[in-house]
C-alpha cells in the first residue's frame, strides 16, 4: 500500500494542531495595570533567590513556576473581591514575572567567570591571565576573593552588561517587531505553537468567571505533584545541606552513574540515570516519535555503536576501565564524537535551508495569486508602533553595539563585525522567523560561526573568545509578538510594562545574586549541581577558547575531517531516506538528536511519553489529554518553585542568624 | 520531479557508503556523497513546496 507523502510543514503542523483550541476574532486591550506592575514586581522578586539558589543546586531554576504563582494569587485575589481578571492582564502578569524572576540569572556568567578564572584548567591552558577585565576582574583581586558583586572591582563588567543590555533591548524589539510585521501581517503565516502559549492565560483567567472550569483541577493536580516531587527531591537536600555538612539525597543529584557496572559489556558505553523524574512532564507534551527515535538511538550508540563499533576499531581509543560517565564523555567526545556532532550540526543547516528556501520561493509565486496576503495594514487598536521608528531603533542599536565590540577588541576586524551586523542577522532571522511562522521552531542555525569566523580573520588573541559578536536572530522573539495578539493584548502596552519593570530588575538581580553568592563559594557541597558540572564545564570552556591557538590545540586536534564528514553525510542520508520513504521527518530529529547521547538522561522523558501515549490518551481521549498537558506542566512547575523558593528562604534565613562557635 | 529526488538520494545514500567501506571513509568521498545528498534534498523540498497543490498553511487561514 502507497503511503502519502507529507510534507514537512504539514507534519509539524499537524502536530501542533492538537493543542490549539483557540481561535477567533479579538479585540485587543491593554494588560498593564498598576495591581499587574505591583503583582509581577512581588511575586518575581520573592521568587527569584530561590530560582538562582535552585539553579546551582539542581541545575534546574524552576523559574517557570513564578509567574503561574503571581497568576494564582492574583486570580485568587480577584475571586475574593468579586471581581474578574482579564485575560491580557494575566498574560502581561506572566510575562512581567517571569522576567522578575530570570533577572538575577542575567548576571549567572560574573558568577562563572570568577569561578572560571581560578580554575586550574584555566590555569594549565594558560588563559586564567588572558581574560579581559570587562569580563571578570583579576583572579587575585578582592571582588573575587571575598565573592563580593558589589564591590568596585566590578563596575567595568557591569558597565559593559548594562550598556549591552540596553542597546540590545533597541535592537530585539524592533527586529522582532519589523519581522513579525513581514511574517504575521504581510505573508499571513499561521505560528502553529504560539495557541498553546496563549492557553496558559487563558485558564486562569476562566478561573474568575462564575463556573470553575478543568483548568482549574488540572493545574492542582500537577502543583500537588510538583510540591511532592520538589519536596524530596529539592527539599530534603537543600534543608538538610543547612544543618549538616554533607546534605542527604533521597535521590542522588543529577543523576546515578552506572557507566562503571557496565563497562564489563560495553566499553566506553555511558548509562547515568538522571533523576529529575520532573523531565516527565517534557514527555507528556514533546511528539512521541521524536523521544521514541532518540531514546532507541542513544541506546544502540552506547550498548552497539561505542563498544562494538568504534572502541573495536580504536576509533574511541582513549578510554580506561574505571571512568564515571564524565571521563568516559570527555574521552569519547575527544576521540570521536566531538567531530561527528560537528558535521550533523551541519546537516541540520542543510536540512533548514533546503525546508526554509523553498518557502520564500512558494511566498513570491503565492503572492501573485492571492491578493489579501501581500496587505501589510494592521488591526485596529492592536497598537503597533511605526516601521521607520523600529527601523532607525535597530539601525541605533546595532550600530552602538558594533561600536561596543570594536572597542573590546579593537585589533579584531571591523569589517567581520559589520558582515554580521548588517548582513547575516537581518537573513538568519527572517528565515527563522518564517520557520517558527510555519513549523513552530528554528531550523537554521550555522554551527560553529564563530570559530569559522575567528579563523579567517587570523586573530589570535583570546579576549575575542569572550566578546560577544552581533549575530543575532530576532525570529524566534517574533512568535511571543503573535502571542500577545492572540490574546489579545496591545503591544503599546506589553512594551510599557517590559521598559518600566526593567530598571528594577537590573540592580534587584546583582544584588540577590551578591547575597547568593555570599552564602558559600560556588561550586561547593552546598551547590551539589554547580559541583557535579562546573569543573567538567571549565575543562570544556578551557578545550574551546585554546582550540584555536598554535593551531595545536587538543580541540583541533579533535576535530577529524573524516569523522565530521561522517556526521555530515550520514545525517544527510538519513534524512534523504526516510523522505524517500515518506516516513515522518520528525524521526530524523529524534535519531541526530539521540546518537552519541546518554540514554540515562532520556529515561524520565521517554517514561512520560509512555504514560502519555499510552495510558493518559486511552483514558482522556486525545483531545482532552492535549488541552491537559500546558495546564498540568504548568502546575507542576509552579509547585516545584514553590518548594524551591521555601528551601532556600530558609537556607538564607539560617545563613543569616547562626554564629559560628570559635 | 519526486522520483528524480529519489533517485539523486539514494544515489547519495549508496555513494556514501561506498566510500565508507570501500574508501575507508576517506572525507573527500564522503563530502562528494554529501554533495549529492544535499542537490537531493533541495530537489525534494522544491518539489514539495512548489507543486500545484493547496497546502493547509495557505488554505487554513482564519
Amino acid at each position: 500500500m502507497a503511503r502519502e507523502r507529507v510534507s514537512q510543514a504539514d507534519e509539524w503542523q499537524a502536530w501542533a494542531q492538537r493543542y490549539d483550541i483557540e481561535g477567533g476574532i479579538r479585540t485587543f486591550e491593554s494588560g498593564l495595570t498598576v495591581k499587574v506592575f505591583v503583582g509581577a514586581l512581588f511575586v518575581g522578586l520573592l521568587m527569584m533567590p530561590g530560582s538562582i539558589y535552585l539553579s546551582y543546586v539542581s541545575g534546574q531554576s524552576g523559574a517557570e513556576a513564578a509567574p503561574w504563582v503571581a497568576v494564582i494569587l492574583f486570580t485568587e485575589l480577584a475571586r475574593r473581591s468579586f471581581t474578574t481578571a482579564r485575560r491580557q492582564e494575566l498574560y502581561m502578569l506572566l510575562g512581567l514575572t517571569g522576567a522578575a524572576v530570570g533577572s538575577g540569572m542575567q548576571y549567572r556568567n560574573f558568577i562563572w567567570y570568577a569561578y572560571f578564572i581560578n580554575t586550574p584548567q584555566a590555569a594549565s591552558y594558560e588563559i586564567a591571565d588572558k581574560i579581559p577585565e570587562w569580563i571578570v576582574p583579576a583572579g587575585d583581586s578582592v571582588g573575587v576573593l571575598t565573592r563580593s558583586l558589589l564591590h568596585p572591582d566590578w563596575f567595568l563588567p557591569i558597565a559593559i552588561y548594562l550598556a549591552g543590555k540596553l542597546l540590545g533591548t533597541l535592537r530585539f524589539v524592533s527586529g522582532q517587531y519589523i519581522l513579525f510585521r513581514l511574517t504575521a501581517d504581510l505573508e499571513r503565516l499561521p505560528y502553529p505553537m504560539a495557541p498553546i502559549a496563549a492557553q496558559g492565560a487563558t485558564a486562569l483567567a476562566e478561573t474568575t468567571g462564575k463556573e470553575e472550569t478543568w483548568r482549574w483541577r488540572v493545574f492542582s493536580i500537577g502543583s500537588m505533584a510538583g510540591l511532592i516531587w520538589g519536596f524530596l527531591y529539592i527539599g530534603v537536600p537543600s534543608l538538610t545541606g543547612v544543618m549538616m555538612s554533607q546534605p542527604i539525597e533521597i535521590l542522588k543529584i543529577p543523576w546515578i552513574d552506572f557507566t562503571q557496572s557496565i563497562e564489563g559489556f560495553a566499553p566506553t558505553g555511558v548509562f547515568a540515570l538522571r533523576t529529575d523524574f520532573g523531565q516527565m512532564l517534557i514527555g507528556f507534551v514533546m511528539p512521541f516519535p521524536i523521544i521514541m527515535s532518540e531514546f532507541i538511538t542513544a541506546i544502540a550508540s552506547q550498548f552497539i555503536l561505542n563498544p562494538q563499533i568504534l572502541y573495536r576499531y580504536e576509533i574511541l581509543h582513549q578510554w580506561n576501565p574505571g571512568l564515571d560517565v564524565r571521563g568516559v564523555t570527555l574521552f569519547n567526545n575527544l576521540d570521536f564524537w566531538f567531530s561527528y556532532g560537528m558535521g550533523k550540526s551541519f546537516s541540520l543547516a542543510v536540512v533548514g535551508m533546503a525546508a526554509s528556501i523553498p518557502m520564500l520561493f512558494k511566498l513570491r509565486k503565492a503572492q501573485k495569486s492571492a491578493g489579501e496576503r501581500g496587505s501589510f495594514a494592521t488591526p485596529p487598536n492592536r497598537g503597533d508602533f511605526p516601521i521607520w521608528l523600529m527601523g532607525l531603533m535597530w539601525l541605533v542599536g546595532m550600530a552602538g553595539f558594533v561600536w561596543l565590540i570594536h572597542w573590546m577588541v579593537p585589533n579584531f576586524p571591523l569589517s567581520f563585525l559589520l558582515g554580521y551586523a548588517f548582513l547575516y542577522t537581518p537573513i538568519n532571522s527572517y528565515i527563522t522567523a518564517r520557520t517558527f511562522g510555519v513549523l513552530g521552531r528554528d531550523l537554521f542555525e550555522i554551527p560553529y560561526l564563530h570559530e569559522i569566523t575567528f579563523i579567517l580573520s587570523r586573530y589570535e588573541e583570546i579576549d575575542i573568545w569572550f566578546a560577544p559578536l552581533p549575530d543575532e536572530d530576532y525570529g524566534r522573539g517574533t512568535q511571543g509578538w503573535r502571542v500577545l495578539e492572540l490574546t489579545g493584548t496591545t503591544f503599546t502596552s506589553n512594551l510599557a510594562g517590559t521598559l518600566l519593570i526593567m530598571p528594577i530588575l537590573l540592580v534587584s538581580g546583582i544584588v540577590v545574586l551578591h547575597f547568593i553568592w555570599k552564602i558559600a563559594p560556588i561550586p561547593s557541597a552546598q551547590y551539589p549541581f554547580a559541583q557535579m558540572m562546573w569543573p567538567i564545564n571549565a575543562t570544556n570552556e578551557a578545550l574551546w577558547k585554546t582550540s584555536l591557538r598554535d593551531g595545536n590545540s587538543e580541540m583541533l586536534q579533535a576535530i577529524r575531517g573524516d569523522y565530521v564528514s561522517a556526521g555530515f553525510t550520514s545525517s544527510l542520508a538519513l534524512y534523504g531516506m526516510l523522505w524517500v520513504f515518506k516516513l515522518p521527518s520528525m524521526w530524523f530529529y529524534g535519531i541526530v538528536g539521540g546518537i552519541g547521547s546518554d540514554p540515562g538522561s532520556m529515561v524520565a522523558r521517554l517514561l512520560g511519553a509512555i504514560i502519555g501515549r499510552f495510558y493518559m490518551i486511552k483514558r482522556f481521549g486525545m483531545r482532552r489529554w492535549y488541552m491537559f498537558n500546558p495546564v498540568l506542566a504548568a502546575g507542576f512547575a509552579c509547585g516545584v518553585g514553590l518548594i524551591g523558593m521555601g528551601t532556600v528562604a530558609i537556607a538564607l534565613v539560617s545563613k543569616a542568624v547562626i554564629v559560628k562557635p570559635f | 520531479m519526486e522520483k528524480l529526488a529519489s533517485l539523486i538520494i539514494i544515489i547519495g545514500t549508496f555513494l556514501w557508503l561506498f566510500s565508507i567501506f570501500v574508501f575507508e571513509g576517506r572525507w573527500q568521498w564522503q563530502m562528494f556523497s554529501a554533495l549529492v545528498l544535499t542537490v537531493g534534498i533541495f530537489t525534494a523540498h522544491f518539489w514539495e513546496e512548489l507543486r500545484d497543490t493547496d497546502s493547509p498553511e495557505e488554505s487554513g487561514e482564519e
